[in-house]
């Protein structure tokens, strides 16, 4: 039986139960016992997945104490003697998992993204050189940690369990200095399109109704960007222009609707993990280059994914 | 006197790079090396800080080959007053927790109000060796930092912008503590001025190897390390298949699927 303590990121819910089928990538033929570290106590998803969830009422733990949060996890290492700790890649996993390994001397293997055996050793894959290169790593020692990149796993179809809640008791809680006193919205902020981590993107295709594409884009918090022609025709300012004479963008999603895809504005696209590209024509040139085509008309497009998007909220 | 210390590394050129596969170790003697951009945010912001408080003291920590020498002088010449490199051919093949321990141990042994780093490295990119730090040596850290106060001398207290998926977040922090800059961050190295760019600066230059660090060579380089290279590969270059979809319930509904497991939708 191994044990396998996992790390549940309140602020990263579904990578966080990723992190389940990494347990069992990782002991393949084995039973599991799976422990869940949950400093937000909202147990919701956990309940039915884990055999042990751990919370703590006694104090309010923050996601950014990082020091109390080592506390916690290196005392249940003692108590629990786990053979493997996991963590979602998430800003707060990837803070702690270090500490937490410093502190219990072990290695730690960063943003992993697959398991694999070599002659029955386990081999934890990732990602170096900027994805130049990937490397095996292999652990010296236990408890096996690592952070996991997130969305490179799925989660798992699963039996339900019985689940037990456990309140951890702090020996040793130190007060966090380190307060937050103001958040804003980035979308509040910034009007430039090189910023932006999402770009619905409109072109000649969709030129009488461009004002249309908005709604979309405020579902998927994205900003909005133009092909040249839309700006020549007055449509909308230069300022949001992406090409050559324009921006050159590299947003993680570029939703282009009815865009053809000129030379020009191409040249504009550099290092964007995934394209959709909504066109009648289904031999335009940006189709070439995307990830998902969709051969039709891009405002119809827009119209229908913003319906599921809100009927998919509403539902969950 | 406040004393601030930048963590700096110098990594490779991504795009230009030599890597032994045989060992499974990167070749840095001799190889194209640059400031990381997010540690030159580092340095950019203590600089700052020292410009409207000339009396705080800044220093520049790195380990790497000697080769790497002149690119700190080049960084003293930016009215720094310390940079101290780490080298030792027994440090070679250090993990993140084996290097972690190197500098924090020289770190103990020195003074300091604010320790500054990068977020992330272009070469291992493990994120790890700040954090260890700041876990050695018992501090706080806070990271994706964009841009602070200025006036560390005043206060103890500070506030920090720190840059999150959605949110631009403002924290107080307070010394001791560890920032770790994003590269985000607007903050801008300044250039050496004209006059200073032939300054002879090596007497500001401090260089330790393990008979100052003294550590038993079977902690150190890869004998020492807790996490082992087994092997490297190129990566297989699996692209994407491409998903051509209709524009109808079943198409948009698959776009709308696949987004979600990319992780664009929440």
């Amino acid at each position: 039986m191994k044990k396998v303590l996992i790390y549940f990121d309140d602020e990263h819910r579904d990578n966080s139960l990723e992190l389940l089928s990494v347990a069992s990538k990782i002991y393949p033929n084995e039973k599991i016992s799976i422990h869940a570290l949950n400093p937000s106590n909202h147990n919701q998803e956990l309940i039915g997945r884990v055999h042990t969830i751990i919370n703590c009422h006694s104090h309010t733990i923050v996601p950014y104490d990082y020091g109390n949060l080592t506390q916690w996890i290196a005392d249940l290492q003692d108590t629990h003697t786990y053979n493997c700790i996991l963590f979602p890649s998430s800003m707060n996993g990837r803070i702690i998992a270090p500490r937490v390994a410093m502190r219990l001397h072990v290695g730690l293997v960063a943003d992993i993204t697959d398991i694999q055996f070599n002659h029955g050793k386990l081999e934890i894959i990732r990602p170096a050189y900027g994805g130049k290169i990937m490397a095996a790593i292999e652990c010296l020692k236990e408890p096996i940690m690592m952070t996991v990149r997130q969305n490179v796993f799925s989660q798992q179809a699963y039996d339900s369990v019985v689940s037990e809640v456990i309140e951890f008791q702090f020996k040793d809680f130190k007060l966090n200095q380190i307060k937050c006193v103001k958040r804003v919205d980035k979308n509040d902020l910034t009007q430039d399109i090189r910023q932006s981590k999402i770009l619905i993107s409109g072109g000649y295709g969709i030129e009488k109704n461009f004002n249309q594409i908005y709604e979309l884009a405020s579902e998927l918090k994205a900003q909005v960007s133009a092909s040249r022609k839309i700006v020549d025709l007055g449509v909308v300012s230069r300022k949001i222009q992406v090409g050559q004479s324009g921006k050159t963008v590299s947003p993680v999603l570029y939703i282009a609707l009815g865009i053809s895809g000129s030379t020009q504005h191409i040249e504009g696209l550099r290092n964007i993990e995934t394209i959709i590209s909504v066109n009648l024509d289904e031999n335009a040139a940006l189709n070439s280059i995307a990830d998902i085509v969709v051969v039709g008309d891009a405002i119809e497009f827009t119209h229908r994914l913003t319906q599921i998007i809100k009927k998919e909220r509403k539902g969950s | 006197m406040t004393k601030l210390i930048c963590l700096v590394k110098f990594v490779p050129d991504v795009d230009n790079f030599k890597y032994d596969f045989e060992r499974n170790i990167i070749i840095r003697e001799n190889a194209d090396l640059v400031l990381n951009p997010d540690d030159a945010k580092a340095i950019a912001f203590a600089l700052k800080v020292k410009a409207l408080n000339p009396d705080v003291m800044v220093e520049i920590l790195s380990m790497g080959p000697r080769s790497v020498a002149p690119m700190l002088e080049n960084l003293l010449r930016l009215k720094i007053d310390q940079a101290t490199l780490i080298t030792d051919p027994l440090f070679v093949g250090s993990d993140t927790y084996v290097t972690s321990h190197i500098l924090a141990r020289y770190l103990q042994s020195i003074d300091y109000d604010c320790i500054l780093s990068g977020m992330h490295s272009l070469d291992g990119d493990t994120s790890h060796v700040p954090s260890q730090i700041a876990e050695y040596l018992s501090i706080q850290q806070y990271p994706n930092v964009l841009d602070g106060e200025y006036d560390l001398n005043l206060n103890k207290h500070f506030n920090v912008s720190v840059e999150r998926e959605n949110f631009i977040e403002t924290y107080e922090v307070s010394l001791p503590i560890l920032l770790s800059f994003s590269r985000e961050s607007k903050l801008k190295l300044p250039y050496v001025r004209y006059e200073d760019m032939h300054k002879v600066v090596s007497d500001k230059l401090v260089i330790l190897n393990n008979e100052n660090l003294k550590f038993d060579r079977h902690q150190i380089g890869l004998e020492g390390s807790l996490t082992y290279v087994s092997r490297s590969f190129i990566k297989p270059q699996n692209k994407k298949d491409k998903l051509v979809v209709r524009c109808d319930d079943e198409g948009v509904m698959k776009v709308y699927h696949t987004l979600k497991q990319w992780g664009y939708l929440k």
